[in-house]
């Protein structure tokens, strides 16, 4: 009798102690920590994406057009008008991001511009194609310590990068952004855009740590911008023949009007 | 093969790398890769302002006679982390640049590099994200 009693309290105990484990446990994930992004960054310059991507991304009929004939005089940041928000991030400047729980913001030097990244819940506006931004809109969330942001409203004025990839107004980008070390965030962005690319695509890179006594320096585009009057028409792509991937069954959507 | 005679020296320089880095606007809209030029001269102006440096610099043609060239360098800020101070020009000093020329005919060539007149050679571009090249302290 005496057995079986020290056997039922044991065992109760065990319980209790298990319980109070995952009681525990639970209160952890009810306030995860997540790491820590915030600092001042160094990208990694990369002026083409297709060099990255080992070749020309998945075009449409549509955006081989696009690429084949693009002036790359017309470059809108020649211009000054703002970089796009994955082109900011393959631009040859550092970028300051600062995390806070409910916003993270990124601070570019790169025509000192930002991109606020909420991450309180909240869905894009309902109205956000109508108002786009050239950084467009953006939402967060973690996926264990990983951040990852979906960005629509994109202006459709600006480029991928500097050899010219474009894009339309349906632009949607899924970044994901992962710490690697003390020092290095790998960043992944994936570009989905029916009406320029078949399929979404990808490609990675590598944002360093900037040095202590760096900081974030003035980048005014506009305060001498002499070269917008010596550009000359250029279009290196005119001998570029598109040849499209093998079909999979997807339409791809009309070109935009 | 090309050829271009300007300044009190003649160069041909092997265009040596990639496609210099210039990421506000396209390099090849405005400057032609296949014409670099070496250039000698006096400083007559400098405007270290974004979104590129500028610095204008008389310079003796064949004929004897001088002519002022515009000058385009890299963003100030990348400048500056590769080291350069706005006081390492200054109006008045003899300088060389080797760079590539307009592809408009203009005065105006893309610096590549410059000796400057203590005698140093220093970058003109992105040279902060060329891992391969040196970094100033701190840097």
């Amino acid at each position: 009798m005496r057995a079986v009693w020290c056997s039922r309290m044991t065992g109760g105990l065990a319980l209790s102690a298990i319980l109070l484990g995952t009681g525990i446990a639970a209160a952890q994930d009810a306030q995860p920590s997540h790491p820590d992004l915030s600092g001042f960054w160094v990208n990694q310059y990369t002026p083409n994406l297709s060099t990255v991507l080992g070749g020309e991304p998945p075009f449409t009929d549509f955006g081989a057009e696009q690429w084949r004939t693009v002036d790359t005089s017309k470059d809108p940041t020649a211009i000054c008008l703002p970089v796009g928000p994955s082109r900011a991030f393959t631009a040859p400047f550092p970028f300051q991001l600062v995390q806070g729980k409910d916003t993270i913001a990124i601070l570019f030097e790169y025509q000192s511009i930002w991109r606020a990244i909420y991450m309180d819940g909240r869905p894009h506006p309902e109205d956000v194609a109508d108002y786009p931004y050239f950084m467009g809109h953006s939402v967060g969330r973690w996926e264990g310590n990983v951040l990852v942001v979906d960005t629509t409203g994109i202006d459709e004025r600006s480029w991928l990068d500097t050899a010219g990839h474009r894009h339309s107004a349906e632009l949607r980008l899924t970044e994901r952004f992962e710490s690697t070390g003390a020092n290095t965030i790998k960043w992944t962005v994936t570009f989905d855009d029916p009406v320029y690319f078949t399929r979404p695509w990808s490609i990675a890179r590598t944002f360093t740590r900037g040095k202590p006594a760096d900081r974030l320096l003035p980048y005014t585009c506009n305060e001498n911008n002499k070269d917008v009057e010596q550009l000359e028409s250029f279009q290196p792509n005119l001998n570029y023949k598109h040849v499209p991937e093998p079909a999979t069954g997807a339409k791809p959507k009309p070109k935009p009007q | 093969m090309h050829r271009v005679v300007v300044g009190v020296f003649v160069a041909l320089i092997v265009c040596i790398g990639g496609a210099p880095a210039s990421a506000h606007h396209s390099f090849a809209a405005e400057y032609d890769r296949d014409k670099p030029v070496t250039l000698h001269g006096t400083v007559t102006r400098i405007e270290w302002m974004n979104p590129h440096i500028y610095f204008y610099m008389d310079v003796k043609d064949e004929g004897g006679a001088i002519v002022n060239w515009a000058i385009e360098g890299g963003a100030p800020t990348s400048l500056y982390r590769a080291g350069w101070r706005k006081d390492d020009m200054k109006v008045g000093d003899a300088v060389t640049v080797n760079g590539y020329l307009a592809r408009n005919g203009k005065k105006l060539a893309n610096m590549r590099t410059a000796v400057l007149a203590d005698g140093r050679e220093v970058f003109g571009g992105q040279q902060y994200f060329t891992p391969t090249l040196p970094k100033p302290p701190g840097f």
